[in-house]
C-alpha cells in the first residue's frame, strides 16, 4: 500500500496550510482563548466558506464527498496551528452522526446548518466515573406515547457551551452480551425543557459542560441510528474522530519538533548552541522517528478506513495507542529541551503539550487501545480473510 | 525515645494541629508549593511548637532529632497532607548561613526565617544563565559601603510572596566565570527592585522575573567573601538536591492512584485496579520507586555514619523526579476526560462551591503539567546525568 494523494487532496492540504499560516497566529489564538466563547466565530465562518466543514459530507448532503483521508489532511493542519474551532465536535462527531443516522426530519432541519457552520454540535456520551468506557450508560430513555423521555447526567461534553445540537447516548434496553447493546442515541436541541448545563473551560483552552437531563421529552424523530443499537452508528464515527485527533496530534508534534530544533540552535549555554550537545541531538532524532512512525500509521489507517479494509479497526486501535506514546515522548521532550521557557503560558510549546495531553487520553488511553488491538488481532487471525 | 513512640507523638500533634483548611491546602497541592496563606499559617504553628526547622542544628533553632526522627516527621507530615513549607529559606539559605554567615547575619536573619517574618526566594537563574549558571551577568558594583545591582533574575519561585531574595551576582569579570561571583542578600522593598509574574501552564503564577535597576544594597549583606559566592552557592545546591525525600512523595502519589483505580471504571467495565495491563504498568513504576526508596535509605545510612551522598544525590534527583512524572501519567490515564476540566477556583483551600467531576481527579492535570518542570529546575535531568558521568564514571 502506498498512498498517493489526488490533486484535490494536495490542494486541500496546501490551501489549509497557507490559510492558517497567514491567518492563524499563536497570538490571535491566545486572544481567542480568553474570549468567553473560546474560539473565533469569524474563523469558523471562514472555515465554512473555504469548504472545510463540508469536505467530508456526502455529495447528496451538499458535501464534497471526502473521507478519512480528507479529515486527516485538514486535522493535521489544525494540529499544527493549534486550531481551537470545534471541527471535531461539531463536524466530525455530531455532523457525522446526524448524516449517518438521524431521521429525515432532523437531518433536513439541521444537517445543512452544521455543514454551513451556522449550527454547533456536541456529543454527550460520557458519564462520571467511567470516562474510559462509552458503553457505561446510566442515563435512561423511556419510551412514551409519542417518543422518549430522558433522565440522567452526562460529563465532559466537549463544545457543550457553544452547541445548539446535542446527541446524547441513553439506555433503552438491558445490557446484552455486548456492553454496547441496549444503548440508543438521541438528537436533542439545547432549548428542550429539562436540560441544564454547567459550563467550564478545559486545560487545552477549549470549553465543555456537564449536562443534566430531567424528564427531557423528545419525539421519536429524535432517535439517531437504530433503537438499542446506537453503537452501530457511533462506532464508525468514533473511528473517524480518532483519525481526526491523531492527525491533529501529528500536526502538533511536527510543530513541536520544528520549534525545538529551532530553539536549541538559538539557545546558547556553556558557550555553544545547546543543539550541539549529542544527548539533545539524539533526543530530537528520537522525536523525529516517533513522529514519522506515527505519520505512517496515520496515513495507512485513514486509507484503510476509506477503503473498508478488514483490518481498518485494528489500525485505528494501533494508531490511537501509538499517538498516546509518541505524543507524550515528543511533547515532554519539547518542554524539557526548552527548559524554563517551555513551562510558561506565554510560549506556544506548552500549549501544544497540553493539547497532546488531552488527545492522548481522549477516546480511550493507550492501554485501552492496546487491549483493543490485541483482541482485534486475535479475532482477525482466527477469521479467514 | 523509640521511633515508634516518636511517630505516635508526631501523629498526635498533627491530628490536633492541622486545621481542615491547612490540610485542604496540602491535599490540593499541584506542585512543590501549596497555597501561600495556608502554608504560612502552618509555618507559624510549627514554629510555635519548635518544629519548624528539624534539619538545623539545635543551637540555631533545630529540634535535635536523629536523622530517623526527621525522616519520620517528614513522612508523617506528608501523609497527613500538611502543606510543604517553603524550602528557599528553611532548607536552602538557612543551612548555608549557618555555615558561611557572619555572627550578625545569623543573629538577624535566622530567627526571622524561623518565625516566618521573612519569606525568601532564590535569585540564581537569569534569562541567559540557566544550566550554565556561572555565565550570569547581573552585576553588583561596589560604591562606598554599598553595592549597586543591575540586571535581572528569572524563574524566581514565589518572588511575588517574598520580602527577601538571595542572589548570585557578578562582582568581577576577571579569570574563570565562577571566580567573579558573589552571594548577596537583598531586601525586596529596596528602591529599583521590581517583580513581574510569569503565568505557568496550569494558568497560575509560581515563578517571576525580578528586575534590578540601580538597587543599592549594603556590603554587609554579602555572604562569604567577595568573589567567593560560587562556593557558597555550590554547597546550597547540594542542600537542594540532597534534601528532598522522594519516597514520601511517591507513596502519596501511589495512594492517590490506588484511590483513583479503585473508584474509576476502565474500558470493558471493571475497575482500573482490576485491569491487568494497567496493573502491570503501575507495578513497573512501583518497583522502580521501591528501588529508589532503598537507595534513599542507603544514603540516609551513609549520612548517619558521617559520610555524604556524593553523586548518589544526582541519581536520586533524576530518578525521583522521573518516577514522579510517570505516576502523574498513570493518574492522567485513569482520570482521562475528567482531568480536562480547568477549575482553578476549586484548587484554592477555602473553595465552597461544587467541584466538577470526581474529587479524586481535581488535581490530576495540573499536577501532570506542573511536574514536567521537576526535571528542569534544581539542575536538569541532563545536567544531573552529566554530573554522574563526570564524578562517578570519570568520563
Ligand atoms: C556482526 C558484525 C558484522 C560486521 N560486518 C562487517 C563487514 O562485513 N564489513 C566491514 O567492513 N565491517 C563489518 N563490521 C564492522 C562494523 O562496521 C563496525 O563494528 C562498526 O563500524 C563500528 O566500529 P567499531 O566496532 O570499531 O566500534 P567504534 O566505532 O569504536 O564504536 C564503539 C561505540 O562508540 C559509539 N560511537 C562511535 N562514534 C560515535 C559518535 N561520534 N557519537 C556517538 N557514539 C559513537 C558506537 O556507536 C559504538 O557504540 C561488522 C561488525 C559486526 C559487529
Ligand atoms: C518551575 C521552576 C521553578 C524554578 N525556580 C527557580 C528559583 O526559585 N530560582 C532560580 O534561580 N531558578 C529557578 N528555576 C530555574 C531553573 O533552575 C532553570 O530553569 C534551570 O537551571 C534550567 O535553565 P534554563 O531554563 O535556562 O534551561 P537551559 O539551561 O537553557 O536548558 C535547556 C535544555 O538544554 C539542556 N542542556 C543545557 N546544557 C546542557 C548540557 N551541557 N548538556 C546537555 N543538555 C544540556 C537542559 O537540560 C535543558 O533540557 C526554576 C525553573 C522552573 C521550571
Amino acid at each position: 500500500m502506498f498512498i498517493e494523494y489526488s490533486e484535490e487532496q494536495n490542494m486541500l492540504r496546501d490551501s489549509a496550510e497557507r490559510y492558517l499560516r497567514d491567518n492563524y497566529s499563536f497570538e490571535s489564538r491566545q486572544a481567542a482563548v480568553k474570549q468567553a466563547r473560546g474560539f473565533d466565530a469569524d474563523q469558523w465562518q471562514t472555515f465554512a466558506e473555504l469548504g472545510w466543514l463540508a469536505m467530508t459530507f456526502k455529495e447528496e448532503s451538499d458535501g464534497f464527498g471526502g473521507g478519512a483521508l480528507e479529515t486527516m489532511i485538514l486535522c493535521e493542519q489544525f494540529g499544527k496551528y493549534l486550531v481551537l474551532e470545534p471541527y471535531l465536535e461539531s463536524v466530525v462527531l455530531v455532523g457525522g452522526l446526524v448524516e449517518a443516522g438521524a431521521q429525515p426530519e432532523i437531518k433536513q432541519r439541521y444537517l445543512s446548518g452544521l455543514i454551513a457552520g451556522e449550527r454547533q454540535g456536541a456529543f454527550a456520551y460520557l458519564e462520571e466515573g467511567a470516562v474510559a468506557d462509552p458503553t457505561y450508560v446510566q442515563t435512561t430513555a423511556e419510551s412514551s406515547a409519542d417518543g422518549f423521555v430522558l433522565n440522567g447526567k452526562k460529563t465532559v461534553v466537549l463544545n457543550g457551551p457553544e452547541a445548539d445540537c446535542f446527541i446524547v447516548s441513553a439506555r433503552t434496553g438491558a445490557v446484552g452480551q455486548d456492553s454496547s447493546q441496549g444503548i440508543s442515541l438521541f438528537f436533542i436541541h439545547k432549548d428542550t425543557p429539562g436540560l441544564s448545563f454547567t459550563q467550564y473551560k478545559t486545560y487545552d483552552g477549549r470549553s465543555a459542560s456537564e449536562l443534566q437531563l430531567e424528564n427531557v421529552a423528545v419525539s421519536d424523530q429524535a432517535l439517531v441510528g437504530e433503537l438499542h443499537n446506537g453503537f452501530a452508528t457511533a462506532t464508525p464515527v468514533f473511528s473517524r474522530a480518532m483519525v481526526a485527533v491523531c492527525a491533529e496530534a501529528v500536526g502538533a508534534m511536527d510543530a513541536l519538533l520544528a520549534a525545538t530544533v529551532d530553539y536549541t540552535k538559538q539557545r546558547k549555554q556553556f558557550g555553544q548552541s545547546i543543539s550541539g550537545f549529542q544527548v539533545l541531538r539524539h533526543r530530537m532524532v528520537d522525536m523525529f522517528m516517533e513522529i514519522e512512525l506515527t505519520r505512517s500509521l496515520l496515513m495507512a489507517t485513514a486509507w484503510k478506513l476509506d477503503n473498508h479494509a478488514a483490518d481498518a479497526e485494528l489500525c485505528v486501535a494501533a494508531l490511537k495507542a501509538k499517538v498516546g506514546k509518541a505524543g507524550r515522548y515528543v511533547s515532554h521532550n519539547a518542554v524539557q529541551l526548552h527548559g524554563g521557557i517551555g513551562t510558561t503560558d506565554e510560549f506556544s510549546v506548552g500549549h501544544y503539550f497540553k493539547r497532546l495531553a488531552v488527545i492522548g487520553v481522549m477516546f480511550g488511553s493507550r492501554d485501552s487501545h492496546l487491549s483493543r488491538y490485541s483482541q482485534l488481532s486475535t479475532q482477525l487471525s482466527v477469521e479467514p480473510s | 525515645m523509640t521511633d515508634n513512640v516518636f511517630r505516635s507523638d508526631v501523629r498526635a500533634f498533627l491530628t490536633e494541629s492541622l486545621t481542615p483548611d491547612i490540610k485542604r491546602a496540602g491535599e490540593l497541592m499541584t506542585s512543590v508549593f501549596a497555597d501561600f496563606d495556608a502554608t504560612m499559617e502552618w509555618h507559624r504553628i510549627l514554629y510555635a511548637k519548635g518544629w519548624v526547622a528539624p534539619d538545623w542544628p539545635e543551637e540555631h533553632g533545630g529540634t535535635g532529632w536523629t536523622l530517623s526522627q526527621r525522616y519520620i516527621f517528614q513522612e508523617e507530615c506528608k501523609l497527613a497532607n500538611a502543606p510543604a513549607l517553603f524550602a528557599m529559606g528553611l532548607q536552602m539559605l538557612g543551612p548555608m548561613l549557618i555555615r558561611y554567615g557572619t555572627a550578625e547575619q545569623k543573629n538577624y536573619y535566622l530567627p526571622r526565617m524561623l518565625s516566618g517574618e521573612d519569606v525568601w526566594c532564590q535569585g540564581y537563574s537569569e534569562p541567559g544563565a540557566g544550566s550554565d549558571l556561572a555565565s550570569l551577568i547581573t552585576a553588583a558594583v561596589r560604591d562606598g559601603d554599598d553595592y549597586i545591582i543591575n540586571g535581572s533574575k528569572i524563574w524566581t519561585s514565589y518572588a511575588q510572596h517574598s520580602n527577601k531574595i538571595f542572589c548570585l551576582v557578578r562582582t568581577s569579570k576577571e579569570g574563570k566565570p565562577q571566580a567573579g561571583i558573589s552571594f548577596i542578600l537583598v531586601d525586596m522593598d529596596t528602591k529599583g527592585l521590581s517583580v513581574e509574574p510569569i503565568v505557568g501552564l496550569d494558568g497560575t503564577v509560581e515563578q517571576c522575573q525580578v528586575y534590578f535597576d540601580d538597587v543599592r544594597v549594603p556590603a554587609a549583606n554579602l555572604v562569604g567573601a567577595e568573589n567567593q559566592g560560587w562556593d557558597v552557592a555550590k554547597s546550597l545546591l547540594e542542600f537542594e538536591r540532597g534534601g528532598h525525600n522522594f519516597t514520601i512523595d511517591h507513596k502519596k502519589q501511589m495512594a492517590k492512584i490506588d484511590h483513583q483505580a479503585s473508584t474509576q471504571l476502565s474500558a470493558g467495565g471493571g475497575l482500573w485496579k482490576d485491569n491487568p495491563v494497567f496493573a502491570a504498568k503501575v507495578a513497573d513504576v512501583a518497583v522502580d520507586a521501591l528501588a529508589l526508596e532503598f537507595t534513599e535509605l542507603r544514603v540516609k545510612g551513609a549520612f548517619e555514619a558521617g559520610g555524604n551522598a556524593g553523586a548518589l544525590s544526582s541519581l536520586i534527583k533524576v530518578m525521583g523526579t522521573e518516577i514522579g512524572q510517570r505516576f502523574n501519567e498513570l493518574s492522567l490515564e485513569i482520570m482521562a476526560e475528567h482531568a480536562f476540566v480547568k477549575q482553578l477556583d476549586a484548587l484554592v483551600p477555602g473553595f465552597e462551591g461544587d467541584a466538577i467531576g470526581p474529587s479524586c481527579g481535581l488535581t490530576t492535570m495540573a499536577e501532570y503539567i506542573n511536574n514536567r518542570a521537576a526535571t528542569i529546575y534544581g539542575g536538569s535531568a541532563e545536567i544531573q546525568r552529566d554530573i554522574i558521568a563526570k564524578r562517578v564514571l570519570h568520563l
